[in-house]
């Protein structure tokens, strides 16, 4: 099993599997908890009961978690694809 | 008549029931989308973690209906007054999120299947599949303006 492509795709996708449902998880995680959790702190510590302000500040925060999920899938997409880069140079050199 | 009927928070409470029915809209949104993503992940699966935004982008929509009804509902205090015009404006806030919460939702899911299905063949569909979600999410966006508005209006002086 020493073809380095073998190993690549290997360890792709151990780490592919593992970091995606991690990724996943705490998105889930946060898309819950962001926004009604910044609605009651805004309400009570920062806008003394305003409750419009608040909900403003929730739905700014729940599109902060939206807009990041798309930055870190288009990331991890691109990290995977120097992964694969590198398994090319290795089809390179054998086919040397 | 009185300005302050002892039923006049059923309507107030139904705004916040009505909220939630973007839920059903975000419901429709995953499960378009993810029939999509259960295709593409036969072949790709590579490309699973990019093909979940329509996922949360549905979640962003049920929590559009769920700021709007926690919102309505602050507004609900049986120690104070709470006249009809208060309950039907809350009834109308609750109306104007779900409803526009159930057409992005609609419209999050096929928009998310088809260029989950697309994206399998064409990357390039990736940067059109986001605009056109976008688009689509801010639908739900602006019927919590409307309700955000319409509680505004709660605070009018209203003598019971």
């Amino acid at each position: 099993m020493s073809d380095p492509r073998i190993q690549v795709a290997k360890l792709q996708e151990q780490s592919a599997a593992g970091g995606v449902l991690a990724t996943l998880l705490a998105f889930a995680v946060a898309l819950a908890v962001v926004p009604i959790g910044s609605y009651f702190i805004s309400l009570w510590y920062l806008f003394d009961g305003n409750a419009t302000y608040a909900a403003i500040t929730a739905i700014v925060a729940a599109n902060i978690v939206l807009v990041s999920y798309v930055v870190i899938s288009m990331w991890e997409d691109s990290s995977s694809d120097k992964t694969s880069q590198v398994g090319k140079q290795f089809e390179t050199k054998k086919s040397r | 008549m009185s300005v302050c009927p002892p039923y006049a928070p059923f309507f107030g409470f139904s705004g916040v029931t009505a909220a939630v029915s973007s839920t059903v809209g975000a419901a429709y949104g995953t499960s378009k989308a993810g029939i999509g993503i259960a295709g593409l992940g036969q072949f790709k699966p590579e490309l699973i973690m990019k093909s979940l935004i329509p996922v949360v982008m549905s979640g962003i929509i049920a929590v559009y209906g769920l700021v709007v009804s926690v919102l309505i509902a602050g507004g609900l205090d049986p120690a104070k007054d709470y006249s009809l015009y208060a309950g039907f404006i809350h009834l109308a806030a609750g109306l104007s999120c779900g409803f526009t919460g159930l057409a992005a939702g609609y419209a999050v899911g096929i928009v998310g299947d088809s260029c989950v299905r697309a994206y399998l063949h064409e990357s390039k569909v990736f940067v059109a599949m986001v605009l056109i979600l976008i688009f689509a999410e801010v639908l739900g966006l602006y019927g919590l303006i409307v309700a955000l508005i319409l509680n505004t209006r709660t605070t009018d002086d209203v003598q019971c």
